[in-house]
């Protein structure tokens, strides 16, 4: 295999990452929004939330993208291919990462929210110096988690037309055929990015204040 | 009486949401004029009409749509999805025709609507250099045939094989290259796709591949591929009068030549395909 095919999948692998990315920074912003309302204990916000999530987790992340790129435009959204992959991925780990958070909240030990009520501190304080710090703590390794898996999904997109590394690595298979070569190429860059968003998760993770004992 | 003014309302939300696709959609040739940019639809497996070659896409659809740009003036913008996603793509307006191509056939007609055809279709085996059990066509009764998904050669092939004395196990794959690559290892005894197809791969991987001649089944022609409406019809007549003009002028034929190594007769429109 020459250089030339490897930079082409170094190259796709870029489009991989971007899209990934992005799609883990949106679903976390609507995670937070998805676990609080759960966390509201009021129905007009608990069942929108538990229908976007047994939606968005009970259909196959293939057929919504398909959904998303197909379905849209006939409510006048014709959105284009990269739009559409990150729209769907973005709603797809929203989902997963808001019951991810919930639990992280609710594992939050309720004598030391109690505490903070007894020393007088707002709910907003107690919300950003308790809870939020811990249930982060909490829920950071399964945000890794999540952030692995989505890395891994996103070889799906390729159905909307956006040319990823799974995506790349089939084309230059086709044309060339060199097909051990190039999956295991593609393989490894897989592998490389993951232990590097393993690593610098490990270290975010290290860095976070530690749990009570 | 609820549910009838909830119809009522219904109905009246629908007319209005066609009302402003439509007149979104209208006329095509203007808005692709006016835009710059033709949008055409493509998978990158079906060499050589459209592949990846080292990287860069190429093949006769990248060729002749750049023609076609000029005749039109404008720039070409693709978008590649696997086969089976183009058709539901197109419909959905992602993009603006197909490039494909596709085998002109009666069930697509009744949907879609055809260019002048660019190249013949006809189908034919492919199989592993050196072996002597597949000499012509009907030696592959009950062996073990790729073809495409979703492809009009997995039709034709299906019809030869209820011809047979014994089925062949027809094995689909989701794009060509796939089944080149199992042909390859041995995975399979043959591929059924259109003589330019295999007679290009063939070509390129002399010692591995060999075509079995004749192709059979009836004549049938490549086209590209675009919507019957009338919203489309004027950048459909638009592509068809550019097509013309790039076959009438020879440049189809050299394009022909580069890429099959030979040029098709091929009629300036198909009215009743063969299949």
């Amino acid at each position: 295999m020459s250089i030339k095919l490897f930079e082409l999948l170094l190259y796709a692998s870029i489009y991989t990452v971007l899209i990934s990315v992005v799609s883990i920074l949106i679903g976390f912003a609507i995670a937070i929004f998805l676990s609080g309302m759960l966390l509201s204990r009021k129905a007009i916000f608990v069942v929108p939330a538990q229908i976007f999530i047994s939606f968005f987790r009970g259909v196959p992340l293939l057929v919504q993208l398909l959904l998303i790129y197909n379905m849209l435009p006939a409510i006048g959204l014709n959105v284009p291919s990269i739009v559409a992959a990150i729209i769907g991925l973005s709603l797809c780990t929203a989902a997963y990462q808001a019951e991810n958070m919930r639990g992280g909240f609710a594992s939050v030990p309720v004598g030391l929210v109690e505490s903070a009520e007894m020393v007088g501190l707002t709910p907003g304080q107690i919300f950003r110096r308790i809870k939020a710090p811990i249930a982060l703590r909490l829920t950071f390794p399964a945000l890794v988690n999540e952030a692995i898996l989505i890395l891994k999904a996103s070889s799906l997109v390729s159905v909307v037309g956006v040319v990823e590394l799974t995506r790349m690595a089939q084309d230059l298979a086709g044309s060339t055929f060199l097909p051990l070569q190039i999956f295991a190429a593609a393989g490894l860059i897989y592998l490389a990015i993951n232990w590097l968003v393993a690593l610098a998760g490990g270290l975010i993770e290290r860095s976070l204040p530690g749990l009570p004992r | 009486m609820i549910a009838r003014s909830l119809l009522k309302g219904l109905v009246g939300a629908a007319f209005l949401v066609g009302a402003t696709l439509s007149a979104h959609a209208a006329d095509t040739l203007a808005a692709v004029k006016e835009a710059g940019t033709l949008k055409v639809g493509t998978e990158t497996a079906f060499a050589p009409f459209d592949f990846i070659d080292a990287g860069d896409h190429a093949g006769l659809n990248v060729d002749l749509f750049a023609e076609i740009g000029k005749e039109l003036g404008v720039k070409i913008e693709w978008v590649a999805l696997p086969w089976d996603g183009v058709f539901p793509a197109l419909e959905a307006g992602k993009f603006d025709v197909v490039a494909g191509p596709a085998t002109i056939t009666k069930k697509r007609m009744e949907r879609y609507r055809f260019t002048p055809p660019i190249a013949e279709a006809t189908i034919a085996i492919l199989k592993k250099a050196g072996d002597t059990t597949i000499s012509k066509p009907d030696d592959i009764a009950g062996k073990t045939i790729g073809v495409g998904k979703a492809t009009s050669q997995l039709d034709q092939l299906k019809e030869f094989s209820a011809t047979l004395p014994s089925k062949v196990d027809i094995r689909e794959y989701p794009a060509f290259t796939e089944s080149y690559a199992d042909l390859a290892a041995g995975r399979i005894a043959g591929v059924a796709n259109s003589l330019p197809n295999i007679a290009f791969v063939a070509k390129q991987r002399e010692g591995t591949f060999e075509v079995v001649l004749p192709p059979f089944g009836k004549k049938s022609y490549f086209g590209f591929i675009g919507l019957k409406d009338a919203d489309h019809a004027p950048l459909m007549d638009a592509i068809d009068a550019a097509l013309l003009k790039i076959k009438a002028d020879g440049r189809m034929a050299e394009l022909q030549k580069k890429w099959f190594g030979a040029t098709f007769e091929t009629p300036d429109a198909v009215k009743d395909p063969a299949f």
